[in-house]
């Protein structure tokens, strides 16, 4: 009996207790620096070097290179660049290779949507998605500067 | 003339307390069990064989998301095979991060246990009361690593993130904050005759039964065999701590339960210590060739993870993809014991023996 | 009423009555919407959430909503069910819920029917919901809804017994069957006239198998979620749904208000100089206690298992209701009989 008395007095202390619960829609949700979230993308930092498609453990980014408009510089241009977020595990391993850091993670990671195709994020839709941007990108896994092999 | 018939029931994939996509198949006769098949793989996602096609740090979070209530110990055995296989040196913080990670998930782990358990015993308070103080922890790693569930955190050769500003000052608060709640958790639930009455005496087997069937865990602890491999075979830095590991005596769901909430208190004893002897400063990711290549050869590394023995076993080729990998997953062999303890039983007891295990579904389909 | 229900019925006296029936169930109805309210705020709050506080100010339409939508639902019978049995039991279990509240007094001039044996009444009547729990359970022609129906069978058939004997005790002292009488014998202006305190055994006896009876945590064995997914109304769906939770919330405010009645003084206030407070306000104040309790006790308990509520039952509360009526005999022969 003693047991029983003893728990009921724990959940009629719990009553007025300080509650844990937030308002989150209402309210929205502020992820630490770290938060892997949506990826944002910078066109312009891109080297086309396809090393986020590789470390994908998902396959889920597609990304088409073109040559450089202006015909003084050598390389490529990013073209397209997609992700598949029916897919993607938002697992950072992307982010860590990019040698330029033009693949970035941020704070948001409201992606539910009414329609697979919306989970098909382009280049554009990437790169409007500039909110919360993560400052530390710790690209242990880049190689360094000067290149890799 | 009466006619007298067994009754067969399907218990799952979607049942509320089989705790996922579990399923077993049990021939009633009243309400005692004669029969029990679990069918299991509603959940397998071939880790296995994807891993084949993957290097070694695409594996990690893969990892991640077979027992994804503890993903820390699963990054890390993975991690400890490969850099078992390349001789790998750790940075010290770097281990010590490891370390307190896994302490971490172990706690919140067997807070989830706790809480779905209880659910599973009709208790629904207990529930929010372990989420409540999971969600410390949760917060914790997603300002480590920035995930809440997969955290993708440890990398052969080291971890991809040092702990930022005040993290391990709030890993520390948490310790005193946790031992508080534990004895509010023993107000609550541990001395009520209901509780009590329904799981002291249930599920019972010995410690014979228990190694035969290859358990681990507090499955097998609860037999009264002292057997945990931070003790038994000490990895990472786990000879360095002082800890005790708690037994049983009967074999039976009390004290499997009183082991685990022991082994909650436990972590946090090994977590006081190792904050207090966190390093200062130091790498956080070891001397590790761009890309790694395991030597041609096998090896088998085992941990204790909070469910049981979890290992990794790797067949190298000498290439950067395992030809073969292997996870030995607790949940998948401590289940293997569940047929047998079932029988004549009731269906209440089914509930309570299966919570008692402690499985986690993703880990039991890989 | 209880003068109208003795003169011979004529047409304007059936309209009287239907009308006071029809205003009992929409005080019955909003009972259940806020207890269930009630209940989620309070069990939220023993959990560290804030409960329902979306529909409407503080949630308030919550229940409304919810009901609403069971409404709107589409109405499901299974194919190989009974459907006669399975339409039927819905019925049948809010039937006798309701039926019962005509002998409960509230206060001293406000009641609906002076049964002489109001005990009796309440006690044959809520024996038939259990009827239909178990057709409910037979009819869904689902292997988990029968067993939850089997178990509901014998956990109601189990508990009833000490229920009845629990009471026999506070029959005894008050000489009457009648309700009406029950409360005027714990009056004498003190709590400690009132029958909880002679009768503590029989009180938590009645308590027990009160929860007990009205499948509620530790003893919703019948409807064990974690088992039984839902037991006997796992085929149920949309409004009949509801009328089975309905069922079960009229039960209980009918327990509620029964233990106020026979064990907790009624509408007596706890001390003489309160007494200027008016009976109602005091029988609200009880109920409401008794309902919180039984909240409280969901917040709290883990389930009992089927066989130890068993043998809880026939072992322990049956000879101790027992034991009470014996106390209770020798205590009327030796101290009150002159």
């Amino acid at each position: 009996m003693k047991g029983l008395f003893k728990g009921l007095a724990v959940t009629l202390k719990s009553m007025t207790a300080k509650k844990v619960t937030i308002s989150y829609p209402d309210e929205p949700l502020i992820m630490p620096d770290r938060f892997r979230g949506i990826q944002h993308f910078i066109p312009d930092k891109c080297i086309v070097c396809n090393q986020c498609v590789r470390v994908c453990p998902t396959d889920c980014i597609t990304l088409t290179g073109k040559p450089n408009p202006d015909p003084e510089k050598k390389g490529k241009v990013i073209d397209t660049y997609d992700i598949n977020f029916e897919i993607c595990i938002l697992c950072d391993l992307c982010t860590e290779v990019c040698p330029t850091e033009a693949i970035v993670m941020t704070g948001n990671f409201e992606l539910s949507a009414y329609s697979r195709d919306d989970l098909f994020k382009d280049k554009e839709w990437l790169t409007a998605n500039d909110r919360l941007v993560r400052k530390d990108n710790n690209n242990i896994g880049a190689p360094v500067k000067g290149g890799g092999k | 003339m009466i006619r007298t018939e067994e009754l067969l029931l399907n218990v799952g994939p979607q049942h509320p307390s089989t705790h996922g996509v579990f399923r077993i198949i049990v021939k009633l006769d009243g309400e005692v069990i004669t029969d029990a098949t679990p069918v299991m793989g509603y959940l397998h996602r071939g880790t296995e064989k994807l891993a084949e096609n993957l290097n070694y740090t695409q594996i990690i979070p893969y990892t991640d998301r077979m027992d994804y209530v503890s993903a820390m110990t699963n990054n890390y055995v993975l991690c400890h095979a490969v850099e078992t296989m390349m001789g790998l040196q750790i940075p010290e913080r770097a281990e010590f991060l490891r370390l307190i990670v896994m302490e971490l998930q172990r706690v919140a782990s067997h807070l989830v246990w706790w809480g779905t358990y209880l659910l599973d015993i009709g208790a629904m308070s207990p529930f929010l009361y372990a989420f409540r103080d999971r969600e410390i922890i949760i917060n914790l790693f997603n300002e480590l690593c920035g995930a809440r569930l997969t955290y993708n955190y440890m990398r052969v050769g080291g971890v991809k993130w040092d702990a930022p500003d005040g993290w391990i000052d709030k890993v520390s608060e948490f310790i005193p904050y946790m031992e508080s709640k534990l004895e509010e958790y023993d107000r609550l639930v541990s001395g009520n005759e209901i509780f009590l009455a329904r799981i002291k005496g249930i599920g019972v087997y010995d410690a014979e039964t228990a190694v035969s069937y290859g358990l681990s865990g507090a499955n097998l602890r609860c037999t009264g065999l002292n057997w945990d491999l931070r003790k038994t075979e000490p990895y990472s830095l786990y000879d360095r701590f002082a800890f005790d590991v708690p037994v049983g005596r009967t074999g039976d769901c009390y004290d499997r339960y009183r082991i685990r909430l022991e082994e909650i208190r436990q972590s946090l004893r090994i977590l006081r210590q190792a904050v207090e002897q966190f390093p200062e400063g130091g790498e956080t990711m070891g001397k590790v060739p761009r890309v790694i290549r395991p030597p041609e050869g096998e090896v088998y590394v085992r941990i204790e993870s909070p469910r049981g023995e979890i290992g990794c076993h790797i067949v190298s080729k000498g290439k950067a993809e395992p030809y073969r990998l292997k996870f030995r997953r607790p949940s998948f062999v401590n289940l293997q014991i569940l047929p047998k303890l079932l029988i004549g039983e009731t269906m209440t007891n089914l509930i309570t023996i299966l919570g008692g295990i402690d499985i986690v579904v993703g880990e039991v389909d890989c | 009423m209880g003068d109208l229900l003795r003169e011979p019925l004529t047409w304007g006296h059936a309209l009287i009555f239907a009308a006071a029936a029809i205003l009992l169930m929409g005080i019955v109805l909003g009972f259940v919407t806020y207890a269930i309210y009630f209940e989620r705020k309070v069990i939220g709050w023993m959990q560290l959430r804030v409960g329902p506080n979306r529909v409407g100010p503080f949630g308030l339409l919550q229940t409304v909503a919810d009901v609403l939508k069971l409404l709107l639902k589409e109405d499901t019978i299974p194919r190989k069910a009974d459907r006669v049995l399975f339409v039927l039991a819905p019925v049948l279990a809010f039937v006798p819920a309701f039926a019962v509240l005509a002998v409960i007094p509230y206060t001293q001039s406000l009641y609906f029917a002076d049964l002489n044996v109001g005990v009796l009444y309440y006690v044959a009547l809520s024996g038939i919901s259990t009827l239909a729990i178990v057709l409910g359970g037979w009819a869904s022609n689902n292997k988990y809804a029968l067993l939850g129906g089997m178990r509901s069978a014998a956990q109601m058939i189990s508990y009833e017994v000490p229920l009845v004997i629990s009471i026999v005790g506070t029959v005894m002292l008050s000489g009457s069957m009648n309700l009406r009488t029950i409360v005027e014998a714990q009056s004498g202006g003190w709590f400690w006239n009132w029958h909880f305190l002679p009768q503590f055994i029989g009180f938590g006896v009645f308590m027990i198998a009160a929860v007990s009876e009205l499948n509620r945590t530790p003893f919703d064995l019948p409807e064990a979620e974690s088992e039984l997914v839902a037991g006997y109304h796992v085929e149920y769906s949309g409004f009949r749904f509801a009328f089975f939770m309905l069922t079960e919330y009229v039960y209980v405010y009918a327990i509620a208000a029964l233990t106020t009645v026979l064990f907790l003084g009624g509408w007596h206030a706890p001390a003489p100089f309160l007494a200027v407070v008016p009976g109602l306000i005091w029988f609200i104040l009880k109920f409401a206690c008794i309902v919180f309790f039984l909240f409280w006790l969901r917040a709290t308990f883990p389930r009992v298992r089927v066989d130890q509520l068993m043998g809880f039952g026939w072992k322990v509360l049956l000879p101790l209701a027992i034991v009470n009526v014996f106390v209770t005999a020798g205590y009327i022969e030796l101290f009150i009989k002159h």
